[in-house]
């Protein structure tokens, strides 16, 4: 992400450095199975982080849901007056002096909500750190590791609920942490402990993503509101604006053509006739 | 008498060293040809308990390519059979031989095998493992989908590699941060 150098660029260098925030944290998430975990990728701990992290996103999306849907209104407005262009029109200028104000509004809700973000995004991360480094890092060989993949049960089962690793779906930010959460605190259910791991590490890589991104953010946010401030002397709605707030809606409230997932679960049935004396 | 000493000596030595190459021919050494698989697996024994074994590589990749030819299920035992008959032979030992079988014909990786834990072993070798792991998927492209038509098999060992690197790329974050 580089920052952006002119005045005109410098709102999308924002929105677009929160998107790329929020954008990791939307990873694809699964619905596996598990069997009981002999490794303990999530306790309690962990989960109540997962579980926190969600909350702090719905709130964050009730504080921008509102303005985000004003913003809409007003663009709307913007484009069925043809103002585009119509520099020197002092209905136009008033619309887009509107338009600046509760963009500054959008800026000023992330900027609040940003901390909780960071203190739970942080918190997750370092759990999972800790458990992915003393589970995985420490308790197992490479061998070790592929076997807990593959699993030595049930290959089918969890196979159809394996899931997309690191992509996007479109869901909602909070729905995301939601699924997150139920998918791990199904422990003891059918849910296979390879599918686990993989989630682990997913959600791992997201928060560290997340929370370099989130600082970054937050350097940006003081100065393009500070920017912003400036230019509604000037009542200029630059595209750049209507491009991040768009952004946000897609990543916030899954508005969003989803890429394909980057990888899809095999087809069902592994199950092999023979069985060599020397496979492994 | 010394002169016909000295004359004398180096035809001896020729006439022996003539004498110890008649004894030990060159072996035959021809790759097997045609599109059997049971023929070509016959033809290579024979080859190989007579003198061929440094050509093992060789012969193997020729009958996998014999194989593709005729992909079925049944190859994969075919191979394992001919495998063990080499084990059997004293041809390879038993390590050697599950590497040849697995490497091609079983969804786990060989190159994964390792006795460490992965922060020491694995992550300072990451991309190298990784790489290994991508030449071996093709190896089990080979053996499991074009000679053995398994291709839940060789899916999930696709889907594999994609966890494994998903899942180290993690761990090696976690461990890193230590």
């Amino acid at each position: 992400m580089t920052k952006q150098t002119s005045f005109r660029g410098r709102p999308r260098g924002l929105l677009v450095l929160g998107l790329v925030l929020l954008g990791p944290v939307t990873a694809t998430a699964a619905t596996a199975s598990a069997s009981g975990p002999t490794i303990r990728l999530f306790p309690t701990t962990v989960l109540e982080d997962i579980r926190h992290t969600g909350a702090v996103a719905e709130e964050m999306e009730s504080g921008l849901q509102s303005i985000i849907s004003k913003l809409d209104q007003q663009q709307q407005l913007f484009v069925e007056a043809k103002c585009d262009g119509a520099e020197g029109d002092p209905g136009c200028e008033q619309i887009a002096k509107q338009l600046g104000a509760t963009y500054l509004d959008m800026l000023t809700v992330m900027n609040d909500k940003l901390p909780d973000m960071e203190r739970a995004v942080t918190s997750t991360r370092n759990s999972l750190e800790k458990r992915l480094r003393t589970e995985v890092g420490k308790k197992m060989t490479p061998w070790d590791l592929q076997e807990n993949l593959l699993g030595n049960t049930a290959q089918a089962a969890a196979q159809a609920n394996r899931p997309a690793m690191r992509g996007r779906s479109g869901l909602r930010l909070s729905e995301r942490f939601r699924q997150y959460y139920s998918l791990v605190a199904s422990g003891g259910g059918s849910t296979a402990e390879q599918s686990l791991t993989v989630v682990a590490a997913d959600i791992y890589l997201d928060m560290d993503e997340a929370s370099m991104l989130i600082a970054r953010t937050q350097e940006e946010i003081s100065r393009a509101t500070l920017l912003e401030q400036l230019n509604q002397s000037f009542g200029v709605i630059t595209p750049e604006m209507q491009e991040v707030v768009q952004g946000v809606k897609s990543i916030l409230f899954g508005d969003f053509e989803g890429d394909a997932p980057i990888s899809g679960p095999p087809p069902n049935d592994v199950q092999q006739a023979y069985s060599s004396p020397l496979e492994m | 008498m010394k002169t016909i000493k000295l004359t004398v000596l180096p035809i001896v030595l020729l006439v022996l060293a003539g004498a110890g190459c008649a004894t030990t021919p060159e072996p035959a050494c021809s790759l097997p040809e045609g599109h059997n698989l049971r023929v070509a697996i016959e033809t290579s024994k024979a080859q190989l308990t007579n003198g061929c074994e440094a050509l093992f590589d060789a012969y193997f990749d020729r009958l996998m390519s014999v194989a593709e030819g005729d992909p079925k299920p049944r190859n994969k035992q075919t191979f394992s059979e001919f495998l063990e008959w080499t084990t059997d032979t004293g041809l390879l030992s038993r390590r050697q031989a599950q590497a040849y079988y697995n490497r091609y014909f079983n969804v786990k990786f060989m190159s994964l095998a390792g006795d460490y834990n992965n922060c020491s072993y694995t992550c300072p070798r990451q991309a190298e493992l990784l790489t290994r792991m991508e030449e071996e998927l093709s190896d089990k492209e080979q053996g499991l989908l074009r000679v053995s038509q398994d291709r839940d098999s060789y899916y999930r060992a696709d889907q594999l590699l994609k966890e494994t690197e998903l899942v180290l790329a993690a761990t090696c974050t976690a461990c890193s941060a230590n």
